[in-house]
């Protein structure tokens, strides 16, 4: 008896973890972000005024508000592409590496597995500001540039957006690696070779059978790296300049600089709506996808 | 016959310091059921898959059809390949499955008609639609066997072709596949590790151990005149008796008999084969034992195996299998455990084991 109710509480921890950490901030954000908004500490009032009998003291002008300047929603699009983009390198990237690791001896696995896993073992800080000591005017990239002759002045590598998207994909990599690794692990050799020996080349099968069967693994690892990405602020921040505002840099600057945390919260209940509503639909036609083709 | 259809030339391999192959050569005739038996590690399956171009051999040619073959890409290759696990494509249904070889070049009128040709040939024209983890053990190695025979290959390889089946599916499946060969005259070599299966299907099969051909010949030939020891044990069943030349005859210190053979030895002692269906055996009642080519013994174990009642008869301190036919429905013809009996043969039916 006890230790079915131990399982019953196992089985659906992390459904209570999910609610705990996201349901009920997320419930937070929405009620903020439907606040009116003052100065004070909270800088909002309360959604309900005890005043002669209970009164309800909401409004949307708060989401009129960002979706009617052009400023918040530029900054989201800005982020979706460079979440694009960068999920578009990490996968040109990682799926080869990926498949080199899967179909390589055990030993030789191991090692490259650890060093994929290697850069998580030091904090994600320093490694976004060495890059800022390589790519900066006076740093060694320049150095060795200028000391082979290949350009005649210091490139300006830092602050611009592929700076960004650099960091990104070098952040993110292991995050498209890791789980491209657990399907392409369970792929059968044969299957390649079965492919070759009816006729189609490196090239045909590669689309017609390794790109169709992986197509699990890319999704898990697209969306690892995808999600993310939309909402990174520190990247951007660090490697970024002046020329692309993110999303994520725009909520930072509405809630610690101008102190509007309705607008802010407004801005971040439509960005997980906006992104995780058509995410919830894919992933429900993409298991009835993936169930009808026994993959 | 043509019998340099498919010519294996000094064919070696290793793999690291592992020497698979060794200077394999063989010829193989056209539309020839050929068979390459081994246990696991004999080289089969490399060699196989050399003359499927999944590996390079270190030296030596693979000329097919007056064609060298040798460096030519898997898919340039005018043969197909068989895998053990079939390897067919999950993420396609036995239609596209069977298609998955001629889509390049064929229209799709054509590709239809192509793979209703080839599923009725295999009787699987009711399963085209269905998904490959919806089939059976037995459908798919059909559909397996279909997209390699639908390419119309001037020679098909088979790895373990049955060795997924089950036993009562496999002796059908055995016959099918001759039947099949026989009709569409297309060479296949085959690897398998089991003696029944090889013998069952092959025209000539090879015998090979350790990256060499120790035997090539007819299954027959293979079983009734072997050349080596390690082929007289490894197909079949073996009473292996060593032998020495003694005055005129020869003499089995462990039997404690003499033998009268045909042949001239070359060696003053060697080994000799004896079949366990080869030796009569009768009640030591109804007759005197010989001195030469009988033997009287103890039956030690019996068992009965419907057609045939195995016995293990003890000879001094030798034993000896004998495989003894059930003529009489009588099922107290059998000798019983520990009757002493009279063991007797043809003198032709011992195969001298020169090396």
């Amino acid at each position: 008896m006890k230790n079915k109710l131990f399982e019953k509480y196992f089985v659906f921890s992390p459904y209570f973890w999910l609610v705990l950490f996201f349901f009920i901030p997320l419930a937070i954000i929405f009620k903020i972000s439907i606040s009116i908004s003052e100065w004070g500490m909270p800088p909002y009032q309360d959604i309900f005024l005890f005043d002669n009998g209970l009164k309800i003291n909401t409004t949307f002008e708060n989401y009129v508000y960002i979706f009617s300047d052009f400023y918040y929603i530029g900054s989201f699009l800005n982020s979706m592409i460079l979440a694009l983009i960068s999920t578009i390198f990490c996968l040109l990237i990682g799926f080869p590496l990926a498949f080199y690791i899967a179909t390589s001896n055990i030993r030789l696995r191991n090692i490259l597995l650890v060093l994929v896993v290697i850069p998580f073992w030091s904090s994600f800080l320093l490694r976004v500001y060495a890059w800022k000591i390589i790519l900066q005017n006076n740093g060694i990239l320049n150095v060795i540039l200028l000391n082979l002759g290949i350009t005649s002045e210091p490139l300006q590598l830092l602050y611009n957006q592929y700076a960004v998207i650099m960091g990104i994909v070098y952040t993110y990599l292991p995050l498209m690696i890791l789980p491209l690794y657990g399907y392409l692990n369970k792929f059968d050799l044969n299957l390649i070779e079965a492919s070759k020996d009816l006729g189609l080349n490196r090239f045909k099968t590669f689309f017609k059978v390794i790109l169709p069967l992986s197509v699990p693994g890319i999704v898990a690892g697209s969306l690892l790296v995808f999600i993310p990405v939309v909402g990174e602020f520190i990247i951007p921040e660090m490697l970024g300049g002046s020329d692309r505002l993110y999303y994520g840099k725009i909520l930072w600057e509405e809630f610690f600089v101008n102190r509007n945390w309705p607008g802010a919260s407004a801005l971040a209940f439509s960005g997980i709506i906006i992104l995780v509503l058509p995410i919830v639909i894919f992933q429900i036609l993409y298991s009835r996808w993936s169930q009808k083709n026994e993959i | 016959m043509d019998n340099n259809f498919l010519v294996i030339e000094n064919i070696s391999k290793s793999f690291g310091d592992n020497k698979v192959l060794e200077n394999i050569n063989l010829n193989i005739s056209k539309s020839e059921f050929f068979g390459l038996l081994g246990s696991s590690g004999s080289g089969k399956t490399t060699l196989l898959r050399i003359l499927g171009g999944f590996e390079k051999p270190d030296t030596g040619r693979v000329i097919l059809d007056g064609m060298d073959i040798t460096n030519l890409e898997p898919f340039d290759r005018p043969l197909n390949y068989m895998f053990q696990s079939y390897a067919l494509f999950p993420h396609l249904n036995v239609f596209n499955n069977l298609a998955f070889g001629i889509k390049e070049n064929f229209t799709q009128k054509e590709i239809e008609i192509n793979v209703r040709n080839i599923a009725e040939l295999l009787y699987i024209e009711h399963l085209l639609n269905r998904r490959i983890k919806q089939l059976s053990g037995g459908e798919q190695q059909r559909v397996a066997l279909g997209r390699c025979l639908i390419k119309k290959p001037k020679l098909l390889l088979l790895d373990e072709p049955l060795a997924a089946l089950d036993k009562k599916l496999r002796s059908k499946t055995q016959l099918e596949l001759t039947t099949l060969q026989k009709k569409l005259k297309i060479t296949f070599v085959f690897v398998t590790h089991d003696q029944e299966e090889a013998m069952s299907l092959s025209d000539r099969m090879a015998i090979m151990k350790n990256g060499l051909i120790l035997e090539c010949s007819s299954p027959e030939e293979i079983y009734e005149n072997p050349k080596s020891l390690y082929t007289a044990n490894f197909i079949g069943i073996a009473n292996i008796i060593e032998i020495y030349k003694k005055d005129k005859n020869f003499y089995s210190d462990n039997l404690g008999i003499n033998f009268k053979l045909n042949k001239e030895l070359k060696n003053t002692k060697t080994n000799i084969l004896l079949r366990p269906e080869k030796i009569k055996i009768q009640s030591i009642n109804n007759l005197k034992t010989s001195s030469f080519n009988s033997f009287s013994g103890e039956i030690l174990e019996k068992s009965y195996l419907g057609s045939f009642t195995r016995y293990e008869i003890k000879i001094n301190n030798m034993i000896i299998s004998v495989l003894d036919q059930n003529f009489n429905s009588n099922s107290n013809y059998n000798f019983p455990k520990g009757e002493k009996v009279i063991c007797s043969w043809e003198s032709e039916s011992i195969k001298i084991l020169e090396d």
